[in-house]
């Protein structure tokens, strides 16, 4: 058989590829410049009812009855750091949940698939995009949320990002599951906002979790993202952690590993599904 | 020269009972679309609980284990019921949200669906268009109050409506006719300018961070507190936690009741002038039918 | 012709086996090498069928659906396309066209069965299958309308890992071939329709594939675009390129295909070139009448009268007249009766004696219309 087509493949095509994704993405967030803007103003004004309510209970000393839970009076910095954590979750939930159906209502997604290109290094280049894209703009919170409530770090900056690596691969690494199942489903609308808003809730982005009722307290436990917001907070902010700091790397990292897992697989299975079934005329 | 008038020949009848008629029919064909989406259900009674749930937390974790930060609150609110206070406002603000949501963007919806041509087509008023579907929200939305505070009752076992049933009653009919006046000039404004996110966005920043939903007055800066006195939301919520957290009477609310009557006036003329005008700049346009 | 790229093309000795597009004879066994190979091919869906309305709405989730149902969607297909042929699928919707085509791109697996593009399984070796392929299949929505002309060659260029130097050669010659260089850099979302499926056929030539494959590649363009894109099409085919492509147009079919298989209910009903196929059925004369004012009613009566073998009535729009169509042995015994019936309730603008077209082809075969 005469090869005449142009197409070759090697490790730096395939890493050329995942690039070329990301850039897709990329393009799509900056020419959308009103949904950018939304971004970082959303979660300010999210921020703005909890700022006035931790002052409603503020003494001169700071919030004195928040420190015997969390072992800082500063409770707007504890807030903001799972803020910004959270901006994270919802990037994943919202972002990367939405990707495979996004992608096939507007119609391109066949026109992927038809690539010689393994179909999860879709999902690894949105994934970059998606990490790049995020960060910018909880930069942008940070800077704002600094200005309007103030912001402190009292702790180390280093071993708080270093600790955010595990939890966000384990985080992303559930997006690749989470993708397949929004894909199959026909209105998914009300499962991811529900899923976002209790995930980050019971991990701890508002609150310490020692204040959930004793029913809901393993709950939150067994999610991975809460040891994440806690070791970072534990890093940048030197409040009491529920486990010592290394134990709860261990965690992260135990997670990262199975989420990558099961997101991989998962995906590998939603895949197949489309295989038999094609992936059109389904809604 | 004399105009012959051909005696008409078509089946319809314009009085005020085929008026009525008219209207019955959109609140009905709008509570069986809603029936068949079991998702928004869902929302509805999940949400409304979901909500303040974050807050409340926040607020137990504030107060320490021994509640020990509960006097600061205490001073400033007249009371240590955290979650009733933040269960008021977030209610309230969740109302409002619901009402913005499908009264506003229901001409909006429509258009986008195609059928709001179908139905400016029809002999009938085209306020009763709006009207009809606010009724059947209207009724959800109330429907959505009571649930929720059932399930408060249920979940954390207390009752979050005491006092007088009379005024809150009362309060909830004068904020009603407030909170449909700024949905139809919202209405009006989306489907002039065909962006409904930025401004939903905008309404729902300025009442969740202006209106104390979960915070007294007396905590924001004096120009946010200006703010504040001019959105009807704030009346609302001050009035029905005096009535339901400290038992006032009706002297005791009456200063909120007037900024509520006045806005319940005002709200809804300027909400009608609004939709007038944008239905005259649609007839002229011809943008009923654009996507 | 020129060829699109230099020493890539097929060459010329190989070309010379292939048959001139036109050239009305049937390809003998062997001449040329078969490039895509289906044999057997089925698809089955097995589909939840929804409860009757009646029911309540939990009737209707995923979960408690009932009642299971088999759709055979392809029965059992066979078929060789030969290099640098046009060959076409055509049918009528839902024949099992597209899912046909979806299943050669690798994209839906067969039941059972085997097909193989240029030498590889579709289903074992896909992704070599998807190297040497091109494919169209939604059209304008399978570009990225957010993104440029450019943006989007550069971004597919690049997931068929052609190399930078080559990648940015290949799109700057197919947009100047596909008279998009002067838009190149405007955002997709305001071309044409004409204009977005043009760019959606350089992302398919992007990789130089030797095999394309266009699902209705005209569907919902105007007439002129229409007409510039199977001029285009031919283009393609005589740099060397083997195309399969769907359709309902009759003319299209006609036009563009060197060999046409025609498909009903998931099956080919018949296979050759488009002359053969007309040739077949020239025992049949074809009368078709204008009518204004027809009665549908009367089409039992129609197809019962002497020699009459199918009968078909459409309604034009456009015109506001009926299309009566009659595919009979004996024309000239059988009018008389047919003018008669039609003319006591209607009014007859038109009667033409015609030339079979490939609907006829058809019809004749399954009694339906192509468009029905």
């Amino acid at each position: 058989m005469t090869e005449t087509h142009l197409s070759r493949r090697s490790p730096r095509s395939h890493l050329r590829a995942v690039l070329a994704i990301a850039r897709k993405d990329w393009l799509h967030f900056v020419r959308y410049p009103l949904n950018a803007v939304f971004r970082v103003v959303q979660p300010i004004m999210f921020l703005t009812p909890i700022y006035f309510l931790g002052r409603s209970f503020a003494t001169p000393r700071g919030n004195t009855g928040f420190s015997a839970y969390a072992g800082t009076t500063d409770f707007m910095s504890f807030v903001l750091v799972g803020a910004l954590l959270s901006n994270y979750v919802s990037a994943v939930f919202w972002g990367m949940g939405f990707s495979l159906k996004t992608e096939m209502d507007s119609g391109v997604l066949e026109s992927n698939w038809l690539l010689p290109v393994p179909r999860p290094l879709f999902l690894i280049g949105q994934t970059m995009a998606s990490l790049a894209i995020t960060t910018l703009t909880g930069a942008g919170v940070l800077l704002l949320s600094w200005l309007l409530f103030g912001f402190r770090i009292t702790g180390n900056l280093l071993p708080a990002v270093l600790v955010l690596v595990p939890m966000l691969v384990a985080l992303y690494g559930f997006g690749f599951a989470f993708a397949g199942l929004v894909f199959l489903l026909r209105d998914a609308n009300t499962l991811v906002d529900v899923s976002d808003y209790l995930v980050s809730l019971l991990s701890g982005s508002q609150f310490p979790v020692q204040v959930l009722p004793r029913y809901l307290l393993p709950v939150a436990l067994a999610i991975p993202l809460t040891y994440g917001y806690d070791a970072v907070r534990g890093y940048l902010l030197g409040t009491r952690t529920l486990f010592p700091l290394d134990a709860e790397l261990a965690i992260l990292l135990v997670s990262m590993v199975l989420m990558v897992g099961l997101g991989y697989t998962i995906f590998r299975l939603v895949e197949r599904h489309c295989r038999q079934l094609g992936t059109i005329g389904k809604h | 020269m004399m105009v012959r008038r051909t005696q008409s020949s078509g089946l319809a009848r314009r009085s005020a009972a085929s008026h009525l008629a008219a209207l019955l029919a959109i609140a009905r064909k709008e509570w069986i679309i809603f029936r068949r989406y079991p998702s928004w259900v869902m929302a509805f009674v999940i949400w409304p609980l979901l909500y303040p749930v974050g807050y409340i937390f926040s607020a137990r974790a504030l107060g320490g284990p021994h509640g020990s930060g509960l006097t600061v609150f205490n001073r400033l609110t007249g009371t240590s019921d955290y979650l009733s206070y933040i269960v008021v406002g977030s209610t309230m603000y969740m109302w409002l949200n619901f009402t913005l949501w499908d009264v506003g963007l229901h001409l909006r919806n429509e258009q986008m669906r195609g059928t709001l041509e179908s139905n400016w087509l029809c002999p009938v008023w085209r306020i009763s268009i709006m009207l009809g579907s606010s009724i059947t929200k209207m009724l959800i939305g109330l429907f959505v109050l009571a649930v929720t505070f059932v399930e408060f009752r249920l979940v954390f076992g207390v009752s979050v409506v005491r006092g007088n049933p009379g005024l809150i009653a009362l309060i909830l009919l004068l904020v009603s006719a407030s909170i449909y006046g700024i949905g139809l000039a919202f209405g009006s404004l989306v489907l002039r300018f065909q962006e409904a996110n930025a401004l939903v966005f905008l309404v729902r920043g300025l009442f969740m961070g202006f209106c104390g939903i979960t915070y007294p007055l007396q905590i924001l800066p004096s120009w946010m507190q200006g703010v504040a006195a001019v959105l009807p939301l704030t009346y609302a919520i001050h009035s029905i936690r005096a009535v339901t957290l400290s038992g006032a009477s009706l002297a005791q609310i009456a200063p909120d009741l007037q900024w509520l009557a006045g806005f319940a006036l005002v709200l809804p003329m300027l909400g009608y002038l609004a939709f007038a005008a944008t239905e005259r700049r649609a007839r002229r346009t011809g943008s009923l039918g654009h996507y | 012709m020129e060829p699109l790229i230099q020493g890539t093309a097929i060459a010329p000795a190989e070309r010379r086996m292939i048959a001139p597009a036109g050239a009305g004879n049937g390809l003998q066994a062997g001449e040329a090498r078969a490039i895509v190979e289906v044999r057997d091919l089925r698809k089955i869906f097995r589909r939840k069928k929804p409860a009757a309305d009646s029911s309540g709405w939990w009737h209707r989730l995923p979960i408690t659906r009932r009642v299971s149902e088999e759709f055979v969607a392809v029965d059992t297909v066979s078929f060789d396309i030969h290099e640098g042929e046009i060959f076409g699928l055509l049918g009528p919707n839902g024949a099992g066209k597209t899912t046909t085509i979806r299943m050669l791109c690798t994209l839906l697996e067969p039941t059972s069965g085997t097909a193989r593009i240029n030498g590889y399984d579709v289903v074992k070796q896909s992704d070599a299958v998807r190297q040497n392929l091109g494919a169209v299949l939604t059209g304008e929505r399978s570009i990225y309308w957010k993104l440029t002309g450019r943006e989007n060659l550069s971004y597919f260029a690049a997931l068929y890992h052609l190399p930078p130097d080559v990648a940015k050669r290949r799109v700057r010659e197919l947009l100047e071939r596909l008279e998009l260089a002067t838009r190149a850099d405007e955002y997709v979302e305001r071309y044409s329709s004409g204009m977005k499926q043009r760019i959606a056929i350089a992302k398919a030539l992007l990789a130089n594939p030797p095999v394309l494959l266009l699902d209705e590649p005209t569907i919902g363009l105007d007439p002129q675009s229409a007409r510039t894109l199977r001029a285009l099409i031919s283009e393609i085919k005589d740099e060397g390129r083997t195309i399969l492509l769907t359709t309902h147009y009759m003319e299209e079919a006609d036009q563009l295909c060197d060999r046409i298989g025609i498909v009903d209910a998931g099956r080919i009903i018949a296979l050759d070139t488009p002359a053969n196929l007309k040739r077949s059925i020239t025992q049949l004369d074809i009368v078709q009448l204008d009518v204004e004012g027809f009665d549908p009613a009367l089409m039992g009566a129609l197809q019962g009268l002497p020699t009459v073998q199918h009968a078909l009535a459409r309604y034009d729009e456009d015109g506001g007249a009926w299309s009566v169509t009659l595919q009979t042995t004996d024309s000239r015994a059988v009018l008389p009766a047919v003018i008669e019936r039609v003319g006591r309730s209607a009014t007859i603008r038109n009667v033409n004696i015609a030339q079979p077209t490939l609907e006829d082809v058809f019809i004749s075969l399954t009694g339906k219309g192509l468009r029905d």
